[in-house]
């Protein structure tokens, strides 16, 4: 039951459950009033859900470090960079990533996420229903990949098997090691694809990302192909799975929300604050792991060294001390300091480009849907973890449009 | 009324320019520059929209 959710004798909040992912701010709000800085239930991880405690440990990568072996989960053979790694070595990385991260370049691939939003709505938009998981926030952040990548869009289906491999391996037996020897199979696959990658370009330059890092230099020196890897392994899985999630949680609250959905109907110029707020009450991405480097104490709670923190973020960005009216979603919020992208030197790489395509999906759906519900008798359901809603039948009148 | 950014602080999320273009620009990574400290009386409401949407409070307002 998620009302002992943390639970009320040990303070341990279970962050695995179903009801949990489906609706994780009472939780929040309990975690902030009773045990601030607790513990995970099966894990025993130190969970920390206090805007100004995740904040300072977001700021303080010496003590919460980023750098830890999430190889064998994610089916990598190194970190990947730079997210894996820690200042000083990932500020060198993040000046030459940033700027092909920059607002300014996201807006020259946002016709491009546009075009395929409506290809994508195109599909099913005269059937009057659709999964909107699977047919629209799955495919859609792999086409900003793709033209971020300078890749043809013939190459969707192969990402979208090989993101699956690395998050979802298709299990076919009971042996607990299968899912690690298929992600790392998977890992192998994206390896080589991206060698050949780096050989073409190699052989002739290209003006694209892997032609960007084959020129770029930290401190005199050029990248090695294990650091573009580790780069571009990092851009394949970081930025499909949190934009189809905030995409999914998104259309969910507005399905069940119609009041706050026709206002951005009949205001679209609304939508951008919008995704701020729903950024802020969904925090798709609701933690953070960190290891933690050296004993500390926080309010009171000792957090020994090696052990892996889990940071919040969805707690922080719910905490009332840090937001008024902090369980209230207002597309008018003024002052709206959210951290669904993190903070401090591990900003999300990808946030400008998240935010252009939550605008361009979110604009382009609106004007083609305005009006649509969580289809009758059926319950979206939410993964634990990054919150992917991973069913959500969505149905509206289906009408002929006189124009796309 | 004076506008400031700490650069040790910002990070680069980019809600001051995209809020408040007329106050507040970027540099080639995406972090914050401000070109004029002094905020003309008609772009203070800007300013403070900055200020209050920075979520590393690098943003830092005087009034006068």
């Amino acid at each position: 039951m998620a009302a002992n959710n943390p639970d009320p004798k040990t303070g341990e909040v279970n962050l695995f459950s179903p009801e949990f992912a489906a609706c994780p701010q009472p939780v929040f709000r309990r975690l902030h009033e009773q045990c601030p800085v607790t513990r995970a239930a099966f894990t025993g991880s130190p969970v920390i859900s206090r805007y100004d405690d995740v904040m300072w440990a977001l700021r303080h990568p010496e003590i919460f470090s980023s750098e830890m072996e999430m190889a064998v989960a994610l089916g990598t053979e190194r970190p990947m960079i730079p997210q894996q790694i820690d200042p000083p070595a990932q500020t060198a990385f993040r000046k030459i990533l940033d700027p092909r991260f920059s607002r300014r370049r996201m807006s020259e691939i946002e016709p491009a996420i546009r075009a395929h939003a409506n290809a994508l709505i195109d599909e099913f938009i005269d059937k009057g229903e659709c999964e909107f998981d699977h047919e629209f926030a799955i495919p859609l952040p792999c086409t900003a990949f793709l033209s971020l990548m300078g890749l043809p869009r013939e190459e969707l289906d192969l990402f979208l098997e090989l993101k699956d491999g690395i998050i979802r391996p298709r299990v076919t037996s009971d042996d607990p090691d299968e899912p690690t020897r298929l992600r790392a199979a998977t890992g192998q696959r994206i390896y080589g694809y991206f060698e050949r990658m780096i050989d073409e370009r190699t052989r002739a330059p290209r003006d694209d990302m892997i032609g960007y890092l084959l020129e770029a230099e930290i401190e005199g020196k050029k990248l090695s192909r294990s650091d573009i890897l580790d780069i571009c392994f990092l851009l394949l899985l970081g930025g499909l799975d949190t934009v189809t999630s905030t995409l999914g949680c998104n259309i969910a609250f507005l399905a069940a929300n119609p009041e706050h959905r026709r206002r951005i109907v009949e205001k679209p110029e609304l939508i951008p604050a919008a995704i701020e707020e729903l950024l802020r009450w969904e925090t798709p991405v609701m933690g953070v792991p960190r290891v933690v480097k050296q004993d500390v104490s926080i309010r009171g709670v000792e957090i020994k060294a090696g052990e892996i923190a889990m940071l919040l973020l969805g707690a922080a960005d719910t905490d009332a001390a840090a937001f008024p009216n902090a369980d209230a979603v207002s597309f008018d919020r003024e002052r709206n300091r959210h951290i669904a992208f993190g903070a401090g030197p591990h900003r999300c790489l990808g946030s400008h480009l998240a935010r252009m395509e939550l605008t361009a999906a979110m604009e382009e759906w609106h004007r083609r849907i305005p009006d649509y519900a969580i289809k009758p008798g059926e319950t979206p359901r939410v993964s634990p973890g990054i919150r992917e809603v991973q069913y959500l039948p969505i149905v509206w009148e289906a009408r002929r449009e006189s124009m796309p | 009324m004076r506008v400031r950014v700490d650069s040790e602080l910002c990070v680069g999320h980019g809600r001051c320019y995209v809020l408040a273009p007329s106050v507040f620009g970027e540099d080639e990574r995406g972090h914050c520059v401000i070109a004029n400290e002094v905020v003309p009386p008609d772009r203070e409401s800007q300013a403070r929209m900055g200020e209050a949407n920075c979520p590393e409070g690098a943003i830092e307002i005087e009034e006068e």
